[in-house]
């Protein structure tokens, strides 16, 4: 059976100056799952991101949402039309409360044109809860510790009701604990029917909620697949550690 | 969990929420009678043409510093060059008055809708900047209208100023201007009201907060903006028609005046940007820092320096102003104003 796919990229390309952050990248992302996109650091994977919801214009290439070209689309446009993001720094409207954080994602986002900020506000207190913040739901954004300031990113991420969601490094910084219940937190939003796209450092996130792994390197593709067979491809270990660690770790693995 | 946490707080549905109630009550309530009396002020006995001279001036500095408020304030864009609107809604009115001859209403709405559609057309490009940008750019396109304005002679009658009729019955001319200035900054504050309630208010403080957050949330941030400088320029484009047909003279290097930028945005500061009546407030206790400077240090311009030594430790030590203060949400004190240099690391 042929999967749907939701997003497409056809050689998406974004180079500053010189210098090729992306470079032709071809993606699918298939509608209901959840795909990891890894890579060193520098391997252009928020810029990959950037230049799909429009934050930065595109080079080259063509980005296709349900088989409609987005191409070069505002962002605004784009969150409007059901993709939503967090961000890797986080971005909380700081004068703002939690709810009124969310409810400007409920207000225009995706469907927000049938909401009054009135009913947005009404309308965020299942996300809020969902997100594991009801406590928390009248405090101003500025007065979050970093945990709950990612949560906050995806509640408003889910507020504005997508269907892909991309979820740019919710888990760094996070502690262990913290770790699975995000891990927890992102699987449960996939159950609602929404697609994500995870960026990630953490590994063990990886291995624990995707099915499918893209890996990006200086802007390339440099494989995909289950999240086991990436994590052993010896050129993935090879531009995470470096050629020798790799010769070391077969080497190893060999002997025993 | 207890039953105090189970007990669900009321939904804040906009910032005016909570203001009927407890502090914020009292607040409403004396600034209701303070409107009060500004609206029966010119019936009272005392009214000299002085004081309701002097009124006038506040009120159309507290217009002008509410519609500031929309692009600095609420929408955090550094605005230095509102007085272009001002000129342009005193030139408006002014040439309109006088090349086309019509009344003074109409006129008046000619300058509004010119500084407005000037608003768009020059924020169009220039709120693409950010930050210090975006303040060069609004104090240079300030500049250069007022040049403009005075070497187009043959349009605006150059140096040597455009003069309109007095207004009749003269006798009710101070009455007038001071309803006309009254009422132009009390729907400046009915209008932050409106659109505070509205999508337009939450996605100026999205923008100010963080604008790559609201435009991949789905607000328009380019219109948002657009709309924030328009707005503040149609307070400062009808404040500026008021005063032009006021002061029956409209001259280049009067209207167009860097001053006037300034004194808006000190009022707005003063007060509190961002909040609703802060700009408002800010307008009189401004007026009253100034006029009591003169007053002491009469000599040269020993007042200007002191005021600009008040308007850094104000700055300083409630940089948002003292709605902070007054709305209850800090206690004043040592302590608190101490902390506002930690918190805004000034």
């Amino acid at each position: 059976m042929e999967r749907e796919v939701i997003l497409e990229t056809q050689n998406a390309t974004k180079h500053f100056g010189g210098l090729a952050a992306v470079e032709k990248v071809n993606m699918k992302i298939y509608k209901g799952e959840i795909l990891g996109l890894i890579g060193p650091n520098g391997a252009g994977k928020t810029t990959f991101v950037n230049i799909i919801t429009g934050m930065l214009p595109i080079t080259a290439g063509k980005v296709y949402f349900k088989g409609q070209d987005i191409t070069g689309w505002p962002a605004y446009k784009v969150g409007r039309l059901g993709i939503a993001r967090t961000f890797q720094i986080v971005k909380p409207f700081r004068g703002m409360t939690v709810r009124e954080n969310v409810a400007v994602g409920a207000m225009f986002g995706h469907g927000g044109h049938k909401r009054s900020p009135r009913e947005a506000l009404e309308h965020v207190d299942e996300i809020i809860e969902f997100v594991g913040m009801a406590h928390l739901r009248d405090k101003h954004a500025d007065q979050l510790t970093l945990p709950y300031l990612k949560r906050l990113e995806l509640a408003k991420a889910l507020a504005m009701d997508p269907e892909l969601l991309f979820l740019d490094e919710v888990m760094a910084g996070l502690n262990t604990k913290e770790i699975e219940s995000a891990m927890e937190l992102v699987r449960r939003i996939n159950e609602r029917g929404i697609t994500i796209l995870v960026i990630e450092h953490v590994m063990k996130a990886i291995v624990g909620v995707t099915q499918r792994v893209f890996v990006l390197n200086f802007g390339q593709e440099l494989a995909q697949g289950t999240p086991h067979e990436v994590l052993n491809n010896p050129e993935v270990i090879q531009a995470y550690l470096g050629e020798k660690f790799v010769e070391r770790f077969f080497r190893q693995q060999k002997a025993a | 969990m207890s039953d105090k946490e189970k007990k669900k707080a009321p939904i804040r549905y906009s910032p005016l929420d909570g203001l009927f109630k407890g502090r914020q009550g009292v607040l409403l309530g004396l600034f209701a009678l303070f409107a009060l009396f500004l609206a029966i002020f010119p019936l009272l006995p005392f009214a000299s043409g002085f004081w309701l001279n002097t009124l006038t001036l506040i009120l159309l500095l507290a217009a002008m510093a509410i519609g500031w408020n929309f692009i600095g304030g609420y929408t955090g864009y550094a605005a230095f060059g509102n007085v272009a609107f001002f000129g342009i809604g005193a030139y408006g009115t002014g040439l309109s008055m006088i090349r086309l001859g019509l009344g003074f209403f109409p006129s008046l709405m000619i300058g509004a809708v010119a500084a407005m559609v000037f608003a768009i057309l020059i924020g169009l490009p220039i709120l693409r900047l950010k930050g210090h940008y975006f303040a060069i750019a609004t104090v240079a396109i300030a500049t250069a209208m007022g040049e403009i304005a005075d070497s187009w002679t043959s349009f605006t009658g150059g140096a040597a100023g455009i003069t309109l009729p007095f207004f009749s019955p003269i006798e009710w001319s101070g009455q007038f201007f001071y309803y006309m200035a009254f009422l132009l900054a009390m729907g400046g504050l009915l209008l932050t009201w409106f659109i505070l309630n509205r999508k337009m208010g939450y996605s100026w403080v999205a923008i100010r907060e963080d604008e790559d957050a609201a435009n991949m949330m789905g607000i328009n941030t380019t219109w948002a903006k657009v709309m924030a400088f328009a707005l503040s320029a149609l307070m400062a484009g009808l404040a500026g028609g008021i005063y032009a047909y006021w002061k029956t003279f409209v001259l280049a290097e009067e209207v167009f005046k860097i001053e006037y930028t300034l004194q808006m945005i000190l009022a707005a500061v003063l007060g509190g940007t961002g909040t609703i009546f802060g700009p408002f407030i800010g307008a009189f206790i401004y007026y009253i820092l100034i006029t009591l400077l003169v007053f002491f240090l009469p000599v040269g311009q020993l007042h200007a320096t002191i005021l600009g030594v008040i308007i850094i430790l104000v700055m300083v030590f409630t940089p948002k102003g003292l709605m902070d203060f007054l709305s209850g949400k800090k206690k004043l004190s040592v302590n608190a104003l101490l902390e506002n240099i930690r918190t805004y690391r000034v």
